[in-house]
């Protein structure tokens, strides 16, 4: 197979492709198991194969995707003709940023395949858990474990060679209830990613059974709270809340294809500018955000990205000020010829694809906030004259351009002079971007700091569901509307 | 290629029944083309060609699903997906229901949503189609981005409870043009959907496309002072409402699981403005319909809200098994929701709605941008104005607002602060491309106007 893919892609360069890559998948399976109301709703397991190749021709892309490899060639010839076709209408011929070629491997790090955990232990460990949640005042009890495990290989004509395998483990729980008028409220619990690996072994049985009693008793406690109140308040952020108000307003507005305008048919733009670079003060002194895709255990970590680069630690906001985006080959070199500076020394190695059959973009790596000099929770609340706490999306909805944003969470205390009062519940806030980051007056310590993975962050079209990580701190932002 | 994968169906079958197996089989192929432009440039050219198998195993009550990306000449690894979903079961849990394995009474097949020519497009022709539709409306500052995505969806069914099958295949075309101004920030769109081939029509999208950056090349935006405006919605806004209410106004599970802003209660009472009739209707090709379920039900124009009055729950098989109810026939992989037209006749396109006499200031919003649910129970959406938002002043003239952000439920949205409907109605294609192709498109009115709903944020720059 490895000669085939070498060959057709010598082939191609010889008909003039200045770059091809390929990406094999041998294998990518994937498991999910879901248990509603003790119901094993879902057991299903999945296994795919094929490969996808991306040319480059005379400055435009053309790509072309198959589980089918019993022609290759004719794969290799109808990528090759996509990109032909798309060379008719180019108004910025696509460069690469340059890169070494590279011959490596990758394997995330994982104690226990979970492939190997035999079905039956599987279920058995959601029904404890389900078991757990089965508590007076609960009305739906949902539990959930995803797996998948993947091998991807690949070849570009630029003389590199990367074979990664790629294991995952997501999971978890939530409960919900009813008020007296019908409403419904939840709570959930998702693990933070702890230690140094990213397998089976992550399923903590004690972590999940403590967290169950905790979800329930604060489930109950909002199912009989007061209504969130509208007004002007401090927010304090705990790491469920905040990981999503980094992806989405740090992560996404950040994105170099985004800010290009190369998302703007689907996902939408940002309000960054290249100009912006260096000199935006995009939120307060306390702010430090970096794109980090070398954490061990998050799937925001991959060893190299699907243009060959490999992974690494990149500031994106120094003290507040907007040094950096998450970028790949092509975007750095058209962002740097379009700004007619340089911005970009070069990828920061966050362009991946979801499967075989999609294209690499830029994706988020590990968005994280750097922990800060505040302290604990305690010490944060202490210091709050007015204020809430905040924890675990319930919805979220941003800007096109990631100006702005609507936020709902599961609970919320008020905090007045330095203590929490009382639970309330449907807690919302929004707030503009910018107004919101420079708001940002106390950054929690290191034992505030937390990572947590999305799995389903979508973007691109064909559309692409990507796995990352946020490691964030809990943060206070003042004057912030809530209860909206 | 029908008869292969029946046949390939029939071996599986064979196959299942001879180990004592009981399986439902759920191929899925599609060939997949995607022409994706930004910047005015072609950003991407991509196709692809995929099936996939989901193999669904049952014993007793317990259940347990294998999916495979295969190919049909794979016939020896397609039954080891089955033999693994078989194991798979052996380990799963006993559901506390019955789940049913649908018994097909008799084979059925429906191409009728299928036309070559438009499943056969070139490349070509696509990049044609949008050299026509921006056609003299870029500039240096004005770049043209979008989709034309098209393809052929294939679905096929079998099970071991019946030697029938079920065979759907059809084309489909999703044409997304935006203009943006890449220093200013702008950006306007227009949108096709197309079932054949002469549905696309590039000069009547240019139409719009050129309307619309009239406006916004002539006028300053501005920031809108926050409060209550009288809003029309175009037809991608509503169509964006209208799938919501699937999940939490009117689906049968939901309800039992706490996710509806509607209860059993309401059956018969008028929840809606009596302007508003909402039909599942699978007779209107436009929608990309199933005739049938993927149990076998026979799909006929099945009414949800009539005149305001809630009709019915939509019920998919798996939740009428667990809460005890009956199936609708909405086992699908989308419905075909009409929402049906209003009484105005003079408002076609947006020049006539621009046009129009109106007694106080009107915002159109045709688009809706990251919609989500605030608060199921209370039916309480939030989501931010896009592409194209135009302020009609009282006088007639036309200012271009910022984007705005509204958080209302849909209970106020279509309740009795709807004003008028208007009479032409166009299907909007609603289709995403994550995971397997499954084209969808609703059909509503051009334009929907509700009275005294509250901006919530109103943006001072794009």
């Amino acid at each position: 197979m490895l000669d085939k893919i070498k060959q057709n892609i010598q082939r191609l360069q010889g008909l003039g492709a200045t770059y091809v890559d390929t990406r094999w998948y041998p294998f990518e399976e994937s498991n999910n198991l879901m248990m509603w109301n003790g119901n094993l709703k879902s057991a299903t397991s999945a296994r795919e194969s094929g490969v996808g190749i991306r040319v480059l021709y005379k400055g435009a892309w053309g790509f072309s995707a198959s589980s089918d490899l019993s022609d290759l060639a004719a794969l290799y010839d109808k990528a090759f003709d996509n990109a032909r076709v798309a060379a008719e209408r180019v108004t910025f011929p696509i460069r690469l940023a340059e890169k070494d070629a590279i011959q490596a491997k990758f394997e995330s790090p994982c104690a226990v395949n979970p492939f190997e955990v035999p079905l039956a232990d599987k279920v058995a460990f959601l029904k404890d858990m389900d078991e757990k949640l089965n508590q007076p005042g609960v009305f739906q009890r949902f539990c959930d474990m995803t797996f998948v495990r993947k091998q991807i290989v690949f070849v570009d004509s630029e003389g590199s060679h990367i074979e990664k395998i790629i294991t995952e483990a997501f999971s978890t729980m939530q409960v919900s209830g009813l008020d007296d008028q019908g409403a419904t409220y939840e709570r959930s619990f998702r693990p933070s990613l702890k230690g140094d690996t990213r397998g089976w072994e992550t399923l903590d049985r004690q972590l999940f059974s403590e967290n169950a009693e905790r979800i329930v008793k604060e489930m109950n406690q909002v199912r009989a709270a007061d209504e969130c109140p509208k007004e002007d308040r401090s927010v304090i952020l705990l790491p469920n809340i905040m990981f999503l108000q980094t992806h989405e307003t740090i992560g996404h507005a950040l994105e170099l294809d985004r800010i290009l305008g190369y998302e703007l048919a689907y996902a939408g733009g940002s309000f960054v500018t290249l100009d912006d670079f260096g000199k935006l003060r995009y939120g307060s002194q306390k702010l430090t955000a970096r794109a980090d895709a070398t954490l061990p255990n998050s799937p925001g970590s991959f060893g190299y990205d699907d243009d060959g680069v490999p992974a690494q630690d990149n500031l994106l906001i120094d003290k507040g000020i907007l040094v950096g985006a998450i970028t790949g080959r092509q975007m750095v070199e058209e962002a740097n010829a379009r700004a007619k500076r340089q911005i970009f020394k070069g990828s920061g190695g966050a362009n991946r694809a979801t499967s075989f059959y999609r294209v690499p973009i830029e994706r988020m790596t590990n968005i994280n906030i750097d922990p800060g000099q505040d302290g604990t929770l305690d010490d944060i609340v202490s210091h709050t004259e007015k204020g809430i706490v905040l924890d675990t999306e319930r919805s979220w909805s941003i800007g096109s351009n990631r100006e702005q944003f609507h936020f709902g969470t599961e609970i919320g205390w008020l905090v007045e002079d330095g203590k929490i009062t009382k639970v309330v519940r449907n807690p919302t806030y929004k707030g503009a971007t910018l107004k919101f980051w420079n708001s940002l007056t106390a950054v929690g310590d290191r034992s505030t700091w937390q990572v947590k993975y999305v799995d389903n962050c979508g973007k691109g079209q064909p559309n692409q569901s990507m796995q990352l990580g946020h490691g964030v701190p809990v943060c206070r932002f003042d004057d912030v509307r809530i209860g909206e | 290629m029908k008869e292969r994968i029946l046949q390939t169906l029939s071996d599986l079958r064979k196959y299942a029944l001879e180990k004592g197996y009981e399986v439902t089989l759920f191929y899925h192929e599609e060939d997949s083309y995607l022409m994706r432009f930004a910047n005015s440039s072609i950003s991407l050219n991509t196709n692809e060609h995929l099936i996939r198998l989901d193999i669904t195993a049952y014993s007793g009550r317990k259940r347990a699903s294998y999916e495979l990306i295969t190919d049909l000449g794979k016939l020896d690894e397609m039954k080891k997906g089955v033999d693994i979903a078989a194991e798979m079961v052996q380990h799963a849990q006993p559901l506390t229901y019955q789940p049913t394995v649908p018994v097909f009474a008799k084979s059925f097949s429906d191409e009728s949503g299928f036309d070559a020519v438009l499943a056969n497009i070139s490349n070509e022709a696509r990049l044609q189609y949008f050299n026509t539709a921006a056609a003299g409306l870029e500039t240096e500052a004005v770049k043209l981005s979008g989709i034309f995505s098209s393809g052929t969806n294939i679905i096929a069914q079998v099970n071991t409870r019946s030697e029938h099958t079920q065979y759907f295949k059809t084309s489909d075309a999703q044409v997304t043009a935006v203009l943006s101004h890449s220093a200013l920030k702008w950006e306007v769109t227009a949108e096709q959907s197309a079932n054949k081939k002469p549905d696309l029509d590039p000069a009547a999208l240019r139409q719009e496309l050129a309307f619309l950056v009239e406006h916004y090349q002539a006028d300053a935006p501005q920031q809108i002072p926050l409060g209550s405006y009288d809003i029309v919605f175009g037809t991608a806004a509503t169509a964006e409402m209208l799938g919501f209410m699937n999940w939490i106004v009117f689906n049968g599970g939901s309800l039992k699981r706490g996710f509806s802003c509607l209860a059993e209660d309401k059956l018969g009472k008028k929840v809606f403005s009596d302007k508003f009739t909402l039909v599942d209707d699978p007779t209107r090709l436009e929608t990309f319909p199933f005739k049938r379920d993927f149990t076998g039900i026979v799909r006929k124009p099945f009414p949800i809200f009539q005149d305001g009055v809630f009709q019915a729950f939509t019920w998919f098989q798996d939740d009428a098994d667990e809460f005890g109810a009956k199936a609708t026939g909405h086992t699908v992989g989308h419905k075909s929701l009409v929402l049906k037209g209003g009484d105005r006749q003079d408002v076609k396109s947006l020049p006539d709605l621009v046009k129009s006499r109106r007694d106080k200031d009107v915002l159109y919003i045709p688009f809706l941008h990251y919609m989500n649910i605030v608060n199921p129970s209370k039916g309480i959406l939030t989501g931010s104005s896009r592409f194209g938002a135009l302020l009609l002043k009282q006088d007639g003239s036309v200012t271009v607002p910022f984007n705005v952000r509204l958080t209302q439920s849909l209970l106020d949205i279509f309740g009795d602060k709807v004003a008028w409907l208007s009479r032409a109605t166009v299907p909007y294609n609603s289709s995403q491309s994550y995971g397997a192709r499954n084209p969808t498109a609703l059909i509503v009115p051009k334009f929907v106007q509700v009275n005294d709903l509250e901006i919530s944020h109103s943006n001072s720059s794009y």
